[in-house]
């Protein structure tokens, strides 16, 4: 025992059981209810894009990491986040995409947005929003709605004014009843996207394993509601359409709750989901497009400032009581 | 037992406390052995000077070292024995110390003259003539902590015992509680307060009827959770008081002890005995047998192990003190001192330590913090080198209470950064 020796170093010398990669295997495990609906509605089409999007993701951070002259091992050993970004960006598109676009949306997403930036946790933006955004963008005359919202079926066919969001924003009646937005049938749209009974199945899970807390996206999805509904002059009748179609319930609970570009704080937190929901109800109504992704972008960008100004008081540190004691 | 209503702070921690492996075993008394290293600094401030050299012959509660100044505080020979020489030796933080060799001889024993104990005032001087010290492990010498310079009307007894596997102070509550009362009130004596509450988390259910059934004492349930037994939590979750940032506990007139700290009052007082040895409580699943053992000053860390049958092959930690705020030793070199009140052999299932990876941001040691800081920004910006960016995020207000690395999924060595940061900060003063 004298000659023993044992491993020194800063307290505290027990750790939690929590690892980043065990929160990423999580989301993975939350996003396969989406993606096995998505797979129900949309069949083999609906496998192939996410598997292009998630080996392109995968592919691009192991080739960048031989880049930085990494070793064969360390490049291959990721975190799971490249696989998460793959997988999310594959379910937020149409399954009918061509296959370049789930490869471009990846590489694009993992190599410019995360990976020049410094790797995990030092993005400024979701690369998987960013990777959407960047393909909606650059294809914006060929399709469009293809990209960013609910309006096509898989065989190509685009269904004009077939969601209620697109009816609402061009001010037309509702074609589709909210069960139908509810449970993702006779819809078209993007994968991951249509079935909310599958996103509220990953909600549950997420919420029970505590990566997220079910507070924030409730509140984003509730503003958007209530906003929308308030801005439709009190027209309830807007609330559950408005909820339940097209990319809110996704983006609320897997794309603007990730933790890198959302605030730590509490507080941070509420005004980042309540600014979430306003922008989107307005942007949505204003722009006559499907918005989540441009506003959880947006959003982003304003993420630093909010942790910035909002540092909470240390335990004690209270004005009041000093006032009060002198 | 459940009917009663826990109290407790904000945020903190909730985990697996671990005090199943010795919060049944009964404090025994550990052997003697043949060499002791008693540290001249076993306490925050000046070390003591030494009265003795080599080739003296001293006696079991014979002064050997004499305080230097007001912080700091006389220590006492644990054993009959001689001085071998005043020698040099690596202390638990790796750091070489001076320490008083004895070699045990003889079977010699003096105590302290007995005084009124109705005198607060000669209470006091006992108190510092023992060289009783803070037993929880901060070693904040006691007659200071007692001479408060603002008006106090409550002394809290800290007998949370929030961190992991430590049982020293719950079974000092269930063997001794009416030494431990007494030692109280007689703290509460020398600054006249009347009221005293006992902080004491519910995971220590035996200790807690123990002190209810004596009558005449206030005991406040604490729920269990990390860090009920910081200074300012357990003020906060005992009287709703809240200790100013950068404050002290006298700032809102309480004054917090420890429970082994009492019973070393009332030693000291009643006993005319002054403080040379302490129960520590021996655990982790690194070690063979656990124990909670009355140990002297001065033992090899060591020896105390092989009493308790040795450790495991596999045992990847051993720390002095509690796991999330003691020290990591490199090897069981070092000798117990006043402020140890552990000794755990942890295993690499317990230490669960791994390469840190990158902050993701997930705000997790925020939600955290017990001080309600921002642990990631501060991390962040020590390694960036800006280290007076970190003030703003609170590190001067941190406490070191580890929170926010367990929690960290990036298991990122935070603490360390905001010591460093402290450190640094302290420099360019």
């Amino acid at each position: 025992m004298e000659n023993k020796t044992f491993i020194d170093g800063s307290s505290p010398h027990i750790r939690g059981n929590s690892s980043t990669k065990r929160i990423m295997l999580d989301v993975i495990i939350a996003l396969a209810a989406p993606f096995f609906a998505g797979l129900w509605f949309f069949g083999f089409r609906a496998l192939l894009v996410v598997f292009l999007a998630v080996i392109s993701a995968y592919a691009s951070e192991v080739v960048f990491n031989l880049c930085c002259k990494k070793t064969f091992k360390q490049a291959l050993d990721i975190d799971l986040t490249s696989i998460v970004t793959g997988f999310i960006i594959g379910l937020s598109l149409n399954a009918n995409a061509a296959w370049y676009l789930p490869v471009m949306a990846s590489v694009f997403a993992v190599i410019v947005v995360k990976m020049l930036f410094g790797g995990t946790g030092n993005n400024i933006v979701n690369p998987a929003i960013a990777g959407r955004a960047f393909i909606f963008i650059s294809f914006i005359g060929m399709a469009a709605s293809n990209m960013a919202s609910n309006w096509l079926t898989p065989d190509g066919n685009v269904l004009v004014g077939a969601t209620p969001l697109s009816n609402m924003l061009n001010g037309s009646e509702a074609g589709v009843s909210n069960l139908d937005l509810f449970l993702g049938t006779n819809l078209a749209g993007c994968i991951g996207e249509t079935c909310k009974v599958a996103i509220i199945v990953g909600f549950i899970y997420l919420v029970i394993r505590r990566v997220i807390d079910f507070k924030y996206p409730l509140i984003y999805i509730a503003v958007t509601g209530l906003f929308t509904v308030a801005l439709k002059g009190f027209d309830f009748s807007w609330f559950l359409p408005s909820i339940l179609s097209g990319g809110l319930m996704f983006v609320a609970v897997f794309m603007a709750t990730d933790y890198v570009t959302s605030p730590t704080t509490k507080l941070g937190n509420y005004i980042y989901f309540v600014m979430l929901g306003l922008l989107t109800a307005g942007l949505r109504i204003a722009c006559k497009i499907e918005v989540v992704t441009f506003v959880v972008l947006l959003m982003n960008f304003v993420v630093p400032f909010l942790d910035k100004w909002l540092v909470p008081k240390p335990f004690g540190n209270q004005p009041k009581n000093k006032e009060a004691k002198a | 037992m459940a009917k009663v209503k826990t109290k407790t702070f904000k945020k903190g921690v909730h985990f697996d406390d671990k005090k199943y492996l010795t919060k049944d075993a009964e404090i025994e008394e550990m052997p003697l052995i043949d060499d002791y290293f008693i540290a001249l600094s076993q306490h925050i401030g000046v070390p003591a000077t030494p009265l003795v050299e080599s080739g003296d012959k001293v006696a079991e509660g014979q002064l050997i070292a004499k305080a230097e100044g007001f912080v700091s505080a006389n220590v006492y020979s644990p054993v009959s024995g001689r001085v071998v020489g005043i020698e040099k030796r690596e202390n638990k933080f790796g750091v070489m110390d001076k320490y008083i060799h004895v070699k045990r001889e003889g079977e010699e024993m003096v105590t302290l003259p007995p005084i009124d104990v109705s005198d607060g005032k000669a209470i006091a001087d006992r108190i510092e003539e023992a060289g009783i010290v803070g037993l929880g492990g901060a070693g904040f010498p006691t007659h200071v902590k007692a001479a408060p310079k603002k008006p106090v009307d409550l002394l809290i007894v800290n007998a949370a015992e929030c961190e992991p596997y430590l049982n020293c102070d719950n079974r000092l509550l269930i063997e001794k509680p009416v030494e431990v009362i007494e030692g109280a009130k007689l703290i509460a004596k020398t600054i006249d307060i009347d009221r005293i509450i006992f902080g004491i988390e519910e995971n220590k259910p035996r200790a807690y009827e123990q002190l209810s059934n004596i009558n005449g004492v206030e005991v406040v349930l604490l729920k269990k959770k990390y860090p009920q037994g910081g200074e300012k939590q357990i003020i906060y979750a005992c009287s709703g008081r809240k200790v100013p940032a950068k404050g002290l506990p006298m700032d809102v007139g309480v004054v917090v002890q420890n429970v082994a700290t009492c019973f070393a009052v009332y030693e000291a007082v009643m006993l005319n005995k002054p403080l040379y040895e302490r129960v520590l409580t021996v655990s982790g699943h690194g070690v063979n047998q656990p124990k909670n053992l009355l140990v002297k000053n001065g033992t090899p860390y060591s020896a105390i192990l092989e009493y308790c049958g040795g450790i495991k092959e596999d045992t990847q930690k051993l720390v002095a003190g509690g796991p999330m705020m003691g020290i990591a030793m490199s090897n069981a070199n070092g000798v117990t001192t006043k402020t140890d009140s552990g000794l755990l052999a942890l295993s690499p299932e317990e230490a669960n330590s791994a390469q840190p990876s990158a902050c993701i941001h997930c705000g997790r040691c925020v939600a955290a913090c017990p001080m309600n800081l921002m642990p990631l920004y501060i991390d962040f910006y020590t390694q960036a080198g800006e280290y007076k960016e970190a003030i703003k995020y609170g590190v001067e207000h941190c406490m070191e209470c580890g929170c926010c690395s367990y929690v960290c999924p990036g298991k990122r060595p935070i603490v360390q950064s905001i010591k460093l940061c402290k450190a640094k900060l302290k420099e360019k003063k």
